[in-house]
């Protein structure tokens, strides 16, 4: 195969969008991780069912419960409706699949979450069937283009959304109180209990948020695939071995764990075999956690004997 | 007074297998008795997986994909090379026990979330590999003509006489886990679920009693999934998913993952919940998994330990009434 | 202390660890550590918090990697070991923050203790009868028998969990002599005992000691450590100040200018 800088280049557009997303959700998974100690099962639905609920208000025509209806709304109301009916739900999802769990461990909420995610994509069948369903773009055209390249602009629109996000979340961090709380609950929860942090709201804030990082995610993938009850499962997967190889619980590990996975993967679609390319994000993770378990970005913690 | 409390349990345990025994002359429904025969072998994964997560605390989702292992091998050996069934359900046990320790060794330094994420990469690529190794495997079209279990001329070929296969190879199983469980590898392997750095201290090789966990695991798996394919005489990739593992742990969770009981009334009650609930049509498995959700918060200990609480109120308050 | 008496000591040792050296990043923990305990005695390790006793401890017992340094124990190197293989040699512990498996029940602790004196296998639980029942028969009644040792055979049956902190101390010990080591090393034994708990805990302390068990125990309650122990090595930031009898550790003045502050009155 001839190296062909123009292909490479637009390989690396379309693998950074993906692993945008990958990173977004990946930032989702290491926020639970970090405010509770476990791993949300369900993230991919995060994902998922906004999408579904996005179509619905969009499109001009979807049937829902077996009944047609015409909502056709504005797109950019949807995506403000979307953002605000998922705050609903992540507080609901908090309430109902961690709260009661919360001093069982990981494992039993490691369960309730993956019970969730069955129950979220069965109901999405249920719903809105198990044809898929095609999510307009923002934007007129498929692909611009910018010199010799042809790029889609919803890839660029992936890109410059997660950038402003990922700018967001180190100001929120870095300089607001909330951000401030939200980390000292993640060090130390009896610590930041005795100093007044009210930890039991920033958990539901936390899952809130990262509720909002799958929405986002799912608005901005949907218009590249189609909008199906799946669509979520495998994003989320891929995105959590990326936290990982960037080293667990760590924010910039899953922010380039995530980009190295779609630009990895995006290419190793491309060369070495498209069949496979759903492994790669795995052989990856197995290499890395072979070699260098704690990741990336993660420290090696010795446990206190 | 103990004696005649174990005496009593196997009385117990020997009604039961015989009730089980007679089960196929009282069911005449093909359709049922598949159900049936499945559940077995679901059973046998589970209480592999059990062996693995519930005596020496370590999650794997890739149950599925040793389940797959297990299936290809004896339709491979059965269609390809024309071996008959029975040695086919060795090889495929054999064959899924060493994957089981290749996939155990390297895992071994992986505790927690990142073992579980580490097992769902390798039940991915395991699929994905069913999938496209078509010259093997047939790829998603699957692969039939898997002959049936014979011993002389007398064929199991219909549900009723397969269920027979099931019945021992449950009750081997679940024999095996027991007597582990009862005995010093048991209690080393429970030992290193309870307090890992502990075990090394009081001198278990948590390492080497892992990899037996692993590749146990893997055997069970296997054996089901050979048992599997001998049954329907047809398998394709799909059936051994990530979501197919989660069921597994989901089975092990709901019955209760550290007890073999448990393990087996989890897979058989998990497995005909959809049956019950196909009244409700497309919405089952949608309330299939909100009652994952509720039997986990108020079932902590599954339904093993909500039999043992209802047993141990009703034993308490026998003496008040003698 | 007299050289003369330091080669008495090198001569009989049980457990000698020469020039131990264990890092955490830039801190080092144990620096340059030589100590030897003698077969048979009962050896205090006392050091203020910090001064690298658990480390040392953590070390012996192969649960951190020595970065330098030799630990010999009865003749042959430990250091590189695996911690399984170190306690299959005879060096059993407990812990500062109690290790049980807690969900398990106290006998059967004790059982999983006997694990290097025990033998059946995965083939071996597979045949019932013979000698896979006679061993376990004979590791359950061992097991009993260090209950009723530590006091606790009426709690057997029970989850280890359970249990007050003082008794849960007590299986920890059990279960440790249940492999029946010759060298026992015990992290702050008495750490949240009351005092009568602490009484109980010396009595068995001397008695494990007269079984012939060589016990190195570290331990901040003095009166406890002046009153069972043979010698005593005092660690001050990883590095050993002194090492004697009890009676010339109280009066070394390095000790207790250093590091005692002249409390050493209880003996």
């Amino acid at each position: 195969m001839h190296f062909d800088p123009v292909a490479n280049m637009q390989l690396l557009v379309s693998g950074l969008a993906f692993g945008s997303i990958y990173a977004l959700v990946a930032l989702g998974f290491v926020l639970i991780y970090n405010a509770v100690g476990v791993v949300n099962f369900a993230q991919g639905e995060f994902v998922m069912f906004p999408s579904y609920i996005a179509v619905t208000f969009l499109l001009p025509a979807i049937t829902v419960f077996g009944t047609v209806v015409h909502w056709q709304l504005p797109i950019v109301g949807v995506y403000l409706l979307v953002l605000v009916l998922m705050v609903g739900f992540g507080l609901l999802f908090n309430r109902i699949a961690y709260h009661p769990l919360r001093d069982r461990g990981w494992m039993p909420v490691v369960i309730s979450t993956i019970g969730v995610s069955i129950f979220l994509r069965n109901a999405a069948q249920m719903i809105w069937g198990s044809q898929p369903i095609v999510m307009p773009s923002l934007f007129a055209v498929d692909t611009i283009s910018v010199g010799p390249l042809h790029i889609r602009p919803q890839d660029l629109l992936i890109i410059g959304v997660t950038a402003v996000l990922i700018a967001f979340q180190f100001f929120l961090f870095e300089r607001t109180t909330l951000g401030k709380q939200m980390r000292a609950t993640a060090q130390d929860r009896a610590t930041a209990r005795l100093v007044g942090v009210r930890v039991g709201r920033i958990v539901a804030i936390t899952f809130v948020y990262s509720a909002l990082l799958g929405t986002i995610s799912g608005l901005l993938v949907a218009p590249l695939f189609t909008v199906t009850k799946e669509m979520g499962a495998l994003i989320a997967l891929k995105a959590f071995a990326a936290s990982i190889v960037g080293g667990f619980g760590s924010i910039p590990g899953a922010i380039v764990g995530g980009l190295a996975i779609g630009v990895i993967e995006t290419f190793g679609g491309f060369y070495i075999s498209s069949a496979y390319v759903d492994a790669i994000a795995f052989i990856i993770l197995i290499s890395v956690l072979l070699v260098r378990p704690q990741g990336l970005f993660g420290e090696r913690v010795a446990e206190k004997a | 007074m103990t004696l005649r409390h174990a005496e009593r349990k196997w009385a117990a345990l020997a009604g039961l297998v015989f009730v089980l025994a007679l089960l196929p002359a009282f069911v005449h429904s093909d359709y049922l008795l598949s159900l049936f025969d499945t559940a077995g072998i679901y059973a046998i994964v589970v209480m592999g997986l059990g062996i693995l997560l519930g005596f020496a605390g370590q999650l794997s989702l890739a149950q599925a994909a040793f389940l797959g292992i297990g299936a290809y091998t004896s339709g491979w050996l059965t269609t390809h090379l024309g071996w008959s069934a029975w040695p086919s359900m060795g090889a495929a046990m054999a064959l899924s026990a060493m994957v089981g320790l290749a996939v155990g060794y390297p895992c071994l330094r992986l505790s927690g979330h990142y073992l579980a994420l580490a097992t769902i990469g390798f039940g991915i690529i395991t699929q994905l590999v069913l999938i496209n190794w078509k010259s093997v495997t047939n790829g998603s079209d699957g692969m039939g003509n898997i002959p049936a279990p014979q011993i002389g001329s007398f064929v199991f070929d219909s549900y009723a006489r397969y269920y027979y296969i099931v019945l021992v190879a449950v009750l081997a199983c679940a024999y095996v886990a027991w007597r582990i469980k009862t005995t010093r590898v048991g209690r080393a392997l429970e030992a290193i679920r309870e307090n890992e750095i502990a075990a090394r201290a009081t001198g278990i090789d948590a390492t080497r009693y892992k990899i037996i966990a692993f590749v146990l695991a893997g055997a069970y798996a296997g054996l089901a999934g050979s048992l599997l394919a001998h049954m329907t005489k047809f398998i394709s990739p799909d059936s051994y998913s990530f979501d197919q593992s989660v069921v597994f742990l989901v089975m092990l969770i709901v019955g209760g993952s550290a007890s073999i009981s448990g393990a087996i009334l989890g897979a058989v009650l998990l497995w005909f919940l959809p049956e019950v609930l196909r009244p409700l049509k497309t919405s089952y498995i949608m309330v299939y998994g909100a009652a994952v959700v509720a039997m986990i918060v108020f079932m902590p200990r599954g339904l093993v330990g909500l039999l043992e609480t209802l047993r141990s109120r009703f034993v308490r308050r026998r003496p008040d009434a003698a | 202390m007299s050289s003369a008496d330091d080669v008495a000591a090198a001569a009989s040792g049980l457990l000698e660890v020469r020039g131990l050296v264990k890092r955490f990043g830039g801190v080092t923990a144990v620096n340059a550590l030589n100590m030897t305990v003698r077969a048979g005695d009962v050896h205090a390790l006392i050091g203020p918090n910090g001064s690298g006793k658990t480390t040392t401890l953590n070390v012996i017992s192969a649960l951190y990697r020595a970065d330098g340094g030799s630990i010999r124990f009865d003749g042959g190197e430990l250091a590189g070991l695996p911690a399984h293989a170190i306690a299959r040699l005879g060096v059993a512990r407990t812990f500062q923050n109690i290790r049980l498996f807690g969900d398990l029940s106290v006998v059967e602790n004790v059982m999983i203790g006997r694990h290097v004196r025990t033998r059946v296998g995965f083939i071996g639980a597979l045949l019932p009868g013979g000698a896979t029942a006679r061993e376990e028969r004979e590791t359950r009644e061992k097991a009993h028998e260090l209950l009723r040792f530590v006091g606790l055979e009426p709690v057997a049956g029970l989850p280890a969990r359970s249990l007050p902190y003082g008794d849960q101390r007590r299986v920890e010990i059990a279960r440790a002599l249940a492999s029946e080591p010759r060298l026992l090393l015990l992290d702050e034994p008495a750490a949240g005992m009351n005092p009568a708990e602490t009484d109980t805990l010396v009595a068995l302390l001397r008695s494990i000691r007269e079984r012939g068990t060589t016990l190195l125990l570290i331990e901040h309650d003095m009166n406890l450590v002046m009153s069972v122990s043979d010698r005593i090595t005092v660690l001050n930031f990883g590095q050993h100040i002194a090492e004697g009898p009890p009676a010339e550790i109280a009066r070394n003045p390095d000790v207790i200018t250093a590091y005692l502050g002249g409390t050493l009155d209880a003996a």
